[in-house]
Formats: structure tokens, C-alpha cells, sequence
């Protein structure tokens, strides 16, 4: 595996979804690369704190949404029941 | 025996019961594509009209919150077709350039002390903000996959593309979004490479210089002319140009995927 292949299944590593021989190889090549081991253990921070921050931006349905499609859904079952 | 209308009632009751649990997935998405509250509560509220329309449709024992989540994109598409907007355009090769300088310049120093904790002090509207600049079709995949945590099968199923294209968007979408990330924390003075902070921010630790490992020389090399963002994530490359991307066949079949 060569650098540039490293860059590019990063995500896909972090994301557990190399095959085993894949993972196999990058993980090898890491060993042996200072940089592209800087690189992974970038991706990986950064990688947690989107998780983090993106969990404390994610926003909830506000409860007006939900009375209004209860309310939507009930008034289409009545027009088809009829 | 049981009447029609019986019947509708009961599917009625039934697609609540399913569907309520995932109003927060869906209006969350929602509103990061439509980008405001009003339009998401439209869409949300469109995508359960249609959801319970075609209930019936629905295959029972296939993945709902999927369906559903394919209902609301295919909506979402329709009518940001009726809106005519331009598709934003983007010059990949840019983005990758810049993310190396980024990463070159400051990598070394983020990974070297584990403890400091480099975005710790980004603001959540810088993070709202560049998950907002990513183009929608990226942005859709990582909200997907990071945020909700489909498959990527799942992802290529709720938006009608080869696993492949999922991949790809995915590996972009994220390095886009690391990027500006990245841009921000530079130009914000959050790490250290950033050639000045900001002088809008008033953040009582922005001017703080991080420790300093080495000499000057270090320094020296970080001025650099401000870019523009616009411009870097908006220029040039035409659609075509995406789908080269090398998650080859041969490459994409390597990859086990769950």
C-alpha cells in the first residue's frame, strides 16, 4: 500500500469497513510511516470531536411538528374513510 | 370481518406507531439540508403525508427508518428541483491541495500533544457553519452515515446510487467538511499555524499562542495569503469530474462491506 492509498481509504478504515487484508496492509504501511500514522490519528480526532459537536448542534423536532403531523394524519385517514 | 375502513383506521394507528419514533432523525436532516426551521417542519411533515400514503407499500421486515429517509430525500430533491437552484460547483482538486498545506503545516503539531485537545475551543457556529457549506449531495451522505448511522448499502438504497458513489461522496464530503475545519481553526487562531487570529472574535484565549516546541523558522513559513472560501469550495469542475474518483470497481469490491 502506498501513501496515496492510505489517504484515501482513511475514512474507510476508521469506518471499520476495510476488507481484512486490506486493513491488513494499512496497517503495516502505518508502522512503518510516521506520517501516514500522523495522518490516521488526525483523522480519528477529528473524526470524535465531529461526533461530539455534531451531536450537541443536532436539533429536535419542536412539538408544534409533531401535534401538526398527528393532526395531518388523522385528518387523511378521515377524508379516505369516508 | 373486518370493514375498509376499519382496515384504514388500524393502518393508520400502526404507521404512528412506526413513524413518530423517528420524527427528531428526520426533522434534524431535514433542517441541515433546508437550512431553516420552517422548511424542515414542510418537509418533515410532506414526507409523513406521503410516507402514510403509500404505507402500504412499505415491505415489512425491510429497514422503515430507511424508507422513510428515502421518501424525504427523493421530496427534498423534488422540490429543490421546483426551486431551480444551481447546483453548487466544486473544484475537488483544491480542496484536497489546500488540505494538504493545512495538514502538512499543522498535523505534526495536533498529533504530537494528544493532551491538548485542538478544537476544544472551535464554536459550535463554526461547526454548523461548515457542515452548511458542504454541497447538498455530500452533505446528505455524511449526515446519513455520520449522523445517523446508515450503511453504506443503506445510504446507496435510500439515495438510489451505487455503493461506489456513496463511498466516494462520503470520502469527500468528510474531507471537505475537515478542511474547513481545519481552515477555521488556522484562521481562528484555535491552533497554532493560523497566521493571525481573528480580530472580530473576542475569545479570551484566541491570542494566546500555543506552546512553542520550536524555533522560529517555524513560524516564518505560516503566513500565507488569506483564500477565499467561496471560491475554493465553489469554483470550476463540472459534475463529470466527480464521478472519475478512484473508488475503482475492482477497489470498491476489496472493501467488505457490511
Amino acid at each position: 500500500m502506498l501513501c496515496r492509498d492510505v489517504k484515501r481509504v482513511v475514512y474507510f478504515f476508521l469506518d471499520g469497513s476495510l476488507g481484512d487484508r486490506k486493513k491488513q496492509d494499512f496497517d503495516s504501511h502505518l508502522r512503518l510511516c510516521p506520517d501516514c500514522e500522523s495522518r490516521t490519528k488526525l483523522a480519528r480526532k477529528l473524526r470524535e470531536f465531529l461526533r461530539r459537536r455534531v451531536e450537541r448542534i443536532n436539533v429536535t423536532a419542536p412539538d408544534r411538528l409533531k401535534m401538526r403531523l398527528t393532526r395531518s394524519i388523522r385528518a387523511f385517514r378521515t377524508e379516505w374513510s369516508r | 370481518m373486518k370493514t375498509a375502513v376499519a382496515n384504514e383506521h388500524e393502518m393508520g394507528w400502526d404507521f404512528e406507531k412506526a413513524a413518530m419514533p423517528y420524527v427528531d432523525s428526520l426533522y434534524n436532516t431535514a433542517y441541515r439540508m433546508t437550512r431553516n426551521s420552517e422548511d424542515a417542519e414542510d418537509l418533515v411533515q410532506e414526507t409523513y403525508l406521503k410516507a402514510y400514503k403509500y404505507y402500504d407499500k412499505f415491505e415489512e421486515g425491510t429497514n422503515f427508518k430507511a424508507w422513510l429517509f428515502k421518501i424525504m430525500k427523493n421530496t427534498f430533491i423534488n422540490n429543490y428541483r421546483k426551486k431551480k437552484l444551481t447546483p453548487h460547483k466544486i473544484d475537488f482538486s483544491e480542496i484536497e491541495e489546500s488540505y494538504e498545506r493545512v495538514i502538512q503545516k499543522n498535523a505534526p503539531d495536533l498529533i504530537k500533544d494528544p493532551e491538548t485537545d485542538i478544537f476544544q475551543d472551535m464554536m459550535d457556529e463554526d461547526v454548523k457553519r461548515a457542515l452548511d457549506s458542504l454541497p447538498h449531495d455530500y452533505k446528505m451522505v455524511v449526515l446519513l452515515a455520520d449522523i445517523e448511522g446508515f450503511s453504506y448499502k443503506e445510504i446507496a438504497e435510500i439515495l438510489d446510487c451505487p455503493v461506489g458513489t456513496v463511498m466516494s461522496r462520503l470520502y469527500r464530503g468528510r474531507k471537505m467538511l475537515e478542511r474547513t475545519l481545519l481552515e477555521y481553526a488556522r484562521k481562528y487562531g484555535y491552533i497554532r499555524g493560523g497566521a493571525e487570529p481573528a480580530k472580530m472574535r473576542s475569545r479570551k484565549d484566541e491570542a494566546k499562542p500555543r506552546k512553542k516546541k520550536e524555533g522560529a523558522e517555524e513560524e516564518a513559513e505560516v503566513a500565507e495569503p488569506e483564500e477565499n472560501e467561496e471560491e475554493i469550495l465553489f469554483a470550476g469542475a463540472e459534475d463529470e469530474d466527480f464521478e472519475e474518483f478512484e473508488v475503482e470497481e475492482e477497489e470498491e469490491e476489496k472493501f467488505e462491506i457490511e
